[in-house]
């Protein structure tokens, strides 16, 4: 139980905002290990259990394994449970984020996006979660910090639903987000509540009704329960729209579900983009819009469950010309990772595909990079996979 | 939209500065948006934060390379490196210093606040803590926040951190170096030598980044670093190797992060030029023979 909280405005950085926002959902059990830039989180939330303000359970743990392994038993036994990584410790976590989708426990995770070593980096790069994307959490991506303390809300709304019942992730942009501060609206802990009734487990493990969960499973089961998590995570794309809409009507702040659509009414130049770059390249649709060209600008607020229904009814409907996608990660040898997925999601559509590889490592992606982008398909340039900024590489 | 670039050293708390200005613009009815650069952060090395102050939402969310205005909360700094580079046109600095505006020389003239900041944190807080003195400076030389919201933004952040009598003391000397600062133009023309930097193609860079110690050309030391840009001015604390003591065990030699100890003839000795004055060194020496002493103050 949370003490109560009042609405208010904070100036917070991104890593507060999630800590705030679990407090705010008044999770029972947080069990995490620290890690740059997502110390701040643990730091926060270990502050509020000093405090008193909330008696959730904190649970030290030698490793993020350990953490991943301490929340899968805490909300096995019904408990509300949260935790936070980035980078490496998302990489130690990999053995057993299947478990907990497998297990189908709502655990809800922010991952401040690091570059993955070697080499290492402390700074923004999605290497670290866009390779978690076939472990069967939901993968979400965050604009600013107003959205950090609204998707761990939302977040468990939409993983503790029963056509759902799935782990969250969702990543924040290391620094970028992680250790910014910016104005953030709390709404008080009533309003939550009321949004964010208690956890009800279809299944907990209690001593007094002893039940076995994953257990030894031979090949006459796995690929039906295979089958039951993957009609989960299509579940999830309605329950996504359905969350975000009540959120907006409770709250005042719409997300509009999996994507949000900025400028794309009548736009013949879109771009696909995730993370803070989002907000930047809002600023140069407005100055294309201003030198009348139709730009455009998705924001991709899920890749799991990834909005192909979406991004098809864009183009079916549209007046695209071309369309861009940024990525701030690459798997090796084919493309970036979004790219990749909207390019599968568009089979059969003929409309210019490009993908603008930038930020990668966390080097800054500036106004002009992002004007680079739409450049290149305005002049429908013949190379298709671009990295921008990347010395002795042509673009 | 008024852009803000401050430069100080790790420690400084140029950090909260930078975030408490950014609380002040907010209580004013502002957006505002702060942030730090992270680079190989450590007590003493040059760091960056930067604020942002609007009307409306703050969306871009790049550094910032072409500020309003400069704070420099070191004054050493102005001497090392162009702390004005990218700044306005019609721009602002405002340095921590005893000197006059007129007596600063930058890399071109442009308008220039000065406080001793110093002086007023040392006599009100007993600490050269600098950050929340500035922030008067930035308030009256700027005019972007008033200084009442700065006074009410540092009690809120500073006291949270340090107590409550803490953050009043903090706001007094925002209040007293508000009243202090002097407004002026600096002079331009001094020479900067740029910083030298290595930044290879995909072709010359050694694959996986992996690069021989000090084996380029260009004397690099480790990715991103240079024999020319010595470090040991980040130093607040300096080993000091007891010769007598010392064993010759390389225990030291072998922990220093910075490879800045050679052992000569059987004794450890201590590369000053790089040496960051991390400790770690007179920690591990099994037989105390080196100490950790003051760096002398200029």
């Amino acid at each position: 139980m949370i003490e109560k909280l009042q609405a208010k405005k904070m100036v917070v950085t991104g890593d507060y905002a999630a800590a705030y926002g679990a407090l705010l959902a008044n999770v029972e059990v947080v069990a995490a290990y620290p890690i740059t830039p997502q110390t701040l989180i643990v730091e926060d939330f270990a502050r509020f259990v000093d405090d008193g303000i909330t008696d959730a359970e904190f649970i030290m743990v030698e490793s993020e394994h350990s953490a991943m392994s301490a929340v899968i038993a805490s909300e096995a036994a019904g408990a509300r449970s949260f935790t936070a990584t980035s980078s490496q410790g998302l990489a130690l976590m990999h053995e057993m984020l299947p478990i907990a989708s497998g297990l189908h426990l709502p655990i809800v995770m922010p991952v401040v996006n690091r570059t993955v070593a070697a080499p290492i980096g402390i700074w923004c790069e999605y290497n670290d979660m866009l390779p978690q994307r076939d472990s069967g959490w939901i993968i979400g991506s965050i604009e600013d910090n107003q959205e950090v303390l609204d998707m761990v809300i939302m977040g468990y709304k939409i993983a503790e639903h029963h056509d759902v019942l799935l782990p969250l992730m969702f990543g924040l942009d290391a620094f970028i987000l992680s250790h910014t501060v910016e104005p953030v609206e709390a709404p008080s802990s009533d309003e939550v509540a009321d949004f964010l009734p208690p956890y009800k487990p279809v299944a907990v493990l209690d001593p007094e009704n002893p039940m076995a969960i994953g257990t030894f499973t031979p090949p006459e089961y796995i690929q039906e329960e295979r089958y039951q998590t993957h009609r989960c995570m299509l579940n999830a794309k309605k329950v996504i729209q359905e969350v975000t809409k009540e959120f907006a009507s409770k709250f005042g702040r719409d997300y509009h579900g999996l994507i949000e659509q900025y400028r794309m009414d009548d736009a013949e130049y879109a771009l696909i983009s995730m993370g803070t770059v989002t907000g930047t390249a809002r600023e140069v649709v407005d100055e294309l819009r201003n030198h009348g060209i139709k730009a455009g600008l998705i924001k991709l607020r899920f890749i799991r469950p990834f909005p192909d229904e979406e991004l098809r009814s864009i183009v079916e409907n549209g007046n695209l010309k071309a369309l861009g996608v940024y990525d701030r990660a690459i798997s090796y040898g084919v493309a970036g990772p979004v790219y990749i997925e909207t390019r599968n999601a568009l089979y059969g559509f003929d409309l210019p595909l490009y993908n603008f590889l930038a930020g990668i490592g966390g080097r800054d992606v500036v106004i002009n990079d992002v004007r680079k982008m739409y450049d290149a398909m305005i002049k429908g340039k013949e190379k298709k996979i671009v990295w921008i900024n990347t010395r002795g590489v042509e673009e | 939209m008024y852009e803000i670039r401050f430069h100080g050293r790790g420690g400084q708390g140029g950090r909260m500065a930078a975030e408490a200005l950014a609380l002040a613009a907010f209580l004013e009815g502002k957006y505002a948006v702060s942030f730090p650069f992270f680079g190989a952060e450590r007590r003493g090395a040059p760091v960056r934060a930067f604020t942002r102050i609007d009307d409306k939402k703050i969306r871009v969310k790049t550094q910032i390379y072409e500020p309003d205005c400069v704070v420099v909360l070191d004054e050493k700094l102005v001497e090392s490196e162009d702390v004005i580079e990218g700044l306005k046109e019609d721009g602002l600095v405002v340095i921590n210093t005893r000197k006059k505006p007129e007596e600063i020389e930058l890399s071109r003239s442009v308008r220039c606040a000065t406080v001793d900041a110093t002086s007023i944190a040392l006599d009100k807080l007993g600490r050269a803590i600098t950050n929340t003195a500035i922030l008067g400076a930035v308030a009256k030389a700027t005019g972007i926040v008033g200084i009442e919201a700065v006074e009410k933004a540092i009690i809120e952040k500073f006291g949270e951190r340090l107590g409550k009598e803490m953050g009043e003391k903090n706001a007094e000397v925002a209040r007293i170096a508000y009243e202090k600062t002097t407004v002026g133009t600096a002079k331009g023309g001094k020479v900067f030598e740029k910083k030298k930097q290595w930044l290879p193609g995909v072709d010359e860079l050694p694959l996986g980044g992996s690069i021989g110690t000090l084996q380029t050309e260009a004397g690099l030391v480790g990715i991103g670093s240079f024999i020319e840009n010595k470090t040991g001015d980040w130093r607040v604390f300096m080993p000091v190797v007891d010769e007598q003591r010392c064993t010759g065990c390389k225990i030291c030699w072998f922990y220093c992060p910075e490879a800045a100890i050679k052992m000569v003839d059987g004794i450890a000795k201590i590369n000053y030029d790089y040496c960051k004055g991390c400790g770690i060194c007179a920690n591990e020496c099994p037989v105390n023979a080196i100490k950790m002493e003051r760096e002398a103050i200029a």
